[in-house]
């Protein structure tokens, strides 16, 4: 009689909600656009952007092409500045400092905020040296630093155990996915408080794909994460929050299940259901 | 507010299309189930009854193919938002419409039962008229689907209510029946079941609007009140 | 029918491959009649002996090697003012290399084959090549020691076999105390002068640093009494013996075996000899030093010369074009005025290469060399230092001609590197410099390598600007050498595409010097091929270290 009264005192555990929904003021913010505007030249690519990026959590933001969502993306670690003739207005905040002011180094603003590209782009330089290079542009020398940040690095990246034999071997010997972790792995290495991920697995197969997915969801608990992708069965796979881009317009910003159950914007609708707007 | 058309997929939207006229239909086949087992029961024609429990069949068979589309369209199209929910609306709908199915075939049996005995005076017009009643909130249930229309769905939900109470009185009547004259007592057990099935016919539909409602506004009304779903349906 | 095929398309790709295989047929041919041209020169011929009566004039025995054979009209050598018995209206004639320059007046004959007669290839005649005069063809007679004989006939010709080592092996030490020994003490006496002169100059030669000075030049004059001594008692020891010979007009000659480079009697050479001789020549062609006006002898130097002055070109050039095309790629602005700049370097590679000679030797070695002498080494004036054409001056002068190359060749480089490595660098915290240095630069190095080779290939055949400010016909020294500082840019060198034009055009002894030509040409080529080689199989490999990146 106890046993079942246990048995079902457990059940009535695992019936609770897997997603409970977050609420977006509950949560801790990292990043901050306010009325971000940004323009090429005389083209203007964002309008009047507010966005709050919560801590430790995925945020996603998806939108048809040239939406601006990976220009937005761009801005948060200043890769913008790259551009020619790019003009921004407006004010990212990290953690209430606003990183368009005079006074910030980029290349530090870079360390903190880390980014991984659509394409895997490891240097062609061996696993070690790729995943060590930031750490070196840190000055950091020491053999035994530099093997346990390496291999840190690698296990959180889910690496480890796939090239822990070969890590004099060049990185462009591995498979795209590979690829694609071991630049995470790089970027994680110098321990971001941000990580960017533009559109990192458009360019895998579908198992690599789960894989950097997967990835994903264990990397949230220590860094913040901020994702642009075409993919909305993977924005809604991953992200817990996801914002919604029209045309360099923030339309939508809100819980994924919310977005993708039941989005407050018609245009949000039309896209995620496949519609024309 | 067209939750099927418009995908920039035309064969996304035929499929969206050919699951909802097959859920009309189905609904359109168990309506023609209730109605003819009731009239089967008042006219006493143990035939229609036999056609009733035959075509349950079909209902069945109805259910698994929508369900067997429903699976279709997940597995390939993904659906999200309103598509998402029109298929988790279809999928629970034609569960309560099965039910609902099932309810008629079980009338008919025991209209064929009683169509053996002697027939009441009043050849059992409550019955009659509580049947009516549910027949037609089922119909307008399927309206409601049919136009995605909520501020219907909620009306028809409301209607379960009067079918409750009507549902009591032919209980009270009943009791009183037997009470009366003991003999009658086998016969008013039958009808008793089937005041019960036309009853719980009635929940079903009320179910159903629900799911109308879940379907167009996103929110889920089960298990809450029917002001609740009321505000929820006026909300834009 | 005709029409369809030209509408096939065929008619093209046939005019294509005519035009590859044109172009593959004449490098080829080229490449094939300097091969045998120079190569041909260095197999020892079999030495004929025959009778030549021709009309009108005295008959005579010629002794020597067939060295060419040509037709010849009956008209033109009637215009010669030869008489002519023959009808025949073209004529056979053999050029004889009879060798004996300093007997015979010139090294070579033209026969008539008509008038010869006897043709026989005598098992005991001799060919020397001799350290002055040339080659020398007749009969042995006698061996002697201080004049006198010691063996005659058959047994000569191995005594002489002998002691010819002896005299080589004396030879050779001569040489060296010379060159290298008494090289080594000029080279000290000139700097203590210059140390001299320098301090007087400066107005600090005190008594003590005189006298210092004065003791260094007594010891090494000391040290250069003494090998005079070992050298006048090394000449006495080689020039012992000598042998006898009879030239093919009944001549007797003396010959001291120290004249001698090499002996042999041709015609009794099997073929396993005869290519051992062959190759033995060759490597005297590309490891010693030229002879009689560089007619004779090997090349080293020239080869030496231009592979230095390639390799100084291109340590000075590959730096500067990098840097340069750093620059304009990554840190100028974009504009109006790098584009200008840019036409203005790929036309800088237009300009004909003598116009850099004239701005070499105007600039360089006047101003700037002229200028470096009055501030760093006035102890040597009036005579130059810098100021002279000399190797420094040749490389820096190419450098300029090819640094275009670079420039352009690493530019294309950098603009291949994929945005998307940059991106990665920077996003990780790295700074433009650091994003350069790290990563960028490494993977362009391919693109500079092949700059570099394009720049290697474009110097090395380069002459005539280096005829204005550095190379010369004969250098006296290597600018490699074992006195501090080992290297010495202001020296003249000698430079193989020079050594052509000088041998082929400047020499006494055209016909002798021909296949020279030949074989220094194929020498320049093979040096740039294995320029070239080195450069590529370089490039290659760092290639495939950044391999999957090309996609």
């Amino acid at each position: 009689m106890s046993d079942q009264t246990r048995t079902h005192a457990i059940n009535m555990d695992t019936l609770g909600r897997t997603h409970p929904s977050r609420k977006l003021r509950d949560e801790t913010i990292t990043l901050q656009a306010k009325k971000l505007n940004l323009f090429y030249g005389e083209k203007q690519a964002l309008r009047n952007i507010d966005l709050m990026i919560p801590e430790n959590r995925v945020s996603a933001f998806i939108g048809p092409s040239g939406c601006g969502k990976s220009t937005l993306l761009r801005c948060f670690n200043r890769m913008n500045d790259l551009v020619d003739n790019c003009h921004i207005d407006g004010a990212i905040h990290l953690h209430k400092k606003n990183i368009y002011a005079r006074d910030v180094d980029v290349a530090e603003l870079r360390r903190r905020v880390g980014m991984v590209f659509q394409k895997p782009n490891p240097f062609p330089k061996s696993i070690y040296e790729n995943t060590a290079y930031g750490l070196r542009l840190h000055g950091i020398k020491n053999k035994r630093v530099l093997d346990e940040a390496v291999e840190k690095s690698l296990q959180a990246a889910a690496l480890w155990d796939e090239v822990k034999d070969r890590l004099h071997d060049n990185a462009l010997g591995l498979s795209g996915g590979q690829q694609q972790r071991l630049v995470i792995a790089r970027a994680i290495a110098i321990e971001p408080e941000v990580l960017l991920l533009d559109e990192p697995a458009s360019a895998l197969d579908p198992i690599s794909t789960l894989k950097i997915e997967e990835l994903i969801n264990e990397l949230k608990e220590n860094y913040t994460i901020v994702i642009v992708t075409h993919n909305m069965q993977q924005a809604a796979r991953v992200s817990d929050y996801t914002a919604f881009m029209y045309m360099g317009e923030l339309i939508e910003f809100d819980n994924t299940e919310k977005i993708f159950t039941n989005p407050s914007a018609k245009r949000t609708e039309d896209y995620i259901t496949g519609r024309y707007g | 507010m067209d939750p099927i058309g418009h995908h920039i997929s035309q064969q996304f939207n035929e499929e969206l299309e050919d699951i909802r006229n097959k859920v009309l239909a189905m609904g359109g086949l168990v309506e023609e189930q209730i109605k003819n087992a009731i009239i089967s029961l008042v006219k006493g024609n143990p035939q229609l009854a036999d056609q009733v429990i035959e075509n349950d069949v079909k209902v069945n068979s109805a259910e698994v193919a929508i369900d067997e589309d429903c699976s279709q369209i997940i597995a390939r199209r993904q659906p999200a938002a309103s598509d998402l929910r029109l298929v988790v609306a279809v999928i629970k709908t034609i569960t309560d419409l099965e039910r609902i199915g099932d309810q008629a075939e079980r009338i008919a049996r025991v209209a064929t039962r009683l169509s053996e005995v002697e027939r009441p005076k009043n050849q059992y017009v409550e019955i009659q008229h509580l049947g009516d009643h549910v027949a037609r909130m089922l119909h307008d249930t399927l309206d409601a689907f049919a136009r995605m229309d909520v501020k219907a769905a909620v009306d028809v939900a409301k209607e379960d209510l009067v079918v409750d109470q009507e549902y009591n009185s032919v209980m009270r009547q009943a009791i009183t029946y037997m009470m009366e004259d003991p003999r009658s007592i086998t016969r008013m057990l039958d009808v008793i079941w089937i005041a019960r099935a036309i009853e719980r016919i009635g929940d079903h539909s009320q179910n159903i609007c629900e799911y109308i409602v879940y379907l167009v506004k996103g929110k889920d009304v089960r298990h809450t009140s029917l002001e609740k779903m009321e505000r929820t349906a006026q909300k834009k | 029918m005709m029409h369809d095929w030209m509408k096939s398309g065929s008619p093209w790709i046939w005019m294509n491959a005519a035009a590859v295989s044109l172009s593959i047929i004449i490098v080829l041919g080229l490449l094939a009649l300097i091969a045998v041209r120079g190569l041909g020169h260095f197999w020892p011929a079999r030495v004929v002996e025959q009778n030549y009566n021709p009309p009108n004039a005295q008959a005579l025995r010629v002794i020597g090697e067939i060295h060419d054979t040509e037709a010849v009209s009956a008209e033109s050598l009637k215009d010669m003012g030869l008489a002519l018995e023959s009808d025949a209206k073209w004529l056979q004639r053999r050029l004889i290399k009879t060798g004996n320059r300093d007997i015979l007046g010139s090294d070579f004959r033209w026969l008539l084959d008509i008038y010869t007669s006897e043709s026989r290839y005598p098992k005991e005649v001799i060919t020397i090549e001799r350290r002055e005069w040339g080659n020398f063809y007749g009969f042995l007679t006698t061996i002697k020691e201080n004049g006198i004989v010691i063996a005659e006939g058959e047994a000569a010709w191995q005594e002489t076999l002998k002691r010819l080592q002896r005299a080589q092996e004396i030879f050779k030490e001569i040489r060296y105390i010379e060159k290298d020994e008494i090289g080594d003490i000029n080279y000290g006496i000139e700097t203590l002068r210059l140390k001299q002169r320098r301090l007087e100059l400066k107005k600090e030669l005190t008594e003590t640093r005189h006298q210092n000075i004065g003791r260094e030049r007594a010891i090494l004059q000391g040290e250069y009494r003494r090998l005079q001594k070992t050298l006048s008692t090394l000449y006495k020891d080689i020039g012992r013996d000598s042998i006898t010979a009879i030239v093919m007009n009944g001549q007797i000659v003396t010959i001291p075996l120290s004249k001698v480079v090499r002996m042999y009697r041709s015609n009794t050479l099997n073929v396993f000899q005869r290519l051992g001789l062959y190759f033995s020549k060759m490597w005297e062609f590309v490891s010693d030093e030229p002879r009689e006006a560089n007619t004779e002898g090997g090349i080293f130097p020239a080869i030496f010369g231009t592979v230095m002055m390639v390799t100084i070109m291109s340590l000075m050039v590959t730096p500067f074009g990098v840097v340069a095309a750093i620059y304009l790629r990554e840190y100028a602005k974009q504009g109006v005025i790098t584009r200008t700049i840019r036409i203005a370097v790929n036309n800088l590679a237009g300009v004909p290469s003598i116009v850099y000679g004239v701005f070499g030797l105007g600039f360089f070695v006047y101003f700037l060399g002229g200028n470096i002498d009055q501030l760093f080494f006035p102890e040597a004036l009036p005579a130059p230092t810098y100021g002279t054409p000399g190797i420094l001056w040749s490389s820096l002068t190419l450098a300029i001609l090819t640094v275009p190359v670079v420039i352009v060749a690493t530019e294309e480089g950098l603009s291949r590197i994929p945005r998307a490595i940059r991106e990665g660098s920077l996003a990780l915290g790295a700074t433009k410099a650091e994003t350069l240095w790290r990563t960028v630069l490494p993977m362009t190095t391919p693109a500079i390598m092949t700059g570099m080779i394009l720049a290697v290939a474009r110097a090395a055949g380069e002459v005539a600007p280096l005829m204005l400010v550095g190379v010369v016909k004969l250098a006296p020294s290597l600018p490699l050498d074992d006195n501090f500082p080992f290297l010495h840019l202001d020296r003249k060198f000698m430079h193989l595409g020079f050594h052509i034009y000088d041998v082929g055009f400047q020499s006494p002894n055209v016909e002798a010097a021909r296949p020279l030509v030949y074989a220094t040409a194929l020498l320049l080529v093979l040096v740039i091929v294995i320029l070239n080689l080195a450069a590529i199989w370089l490039r290659n490999r760092l290639r495939e270290r950044y391999r999957g990146l090309e996609s």
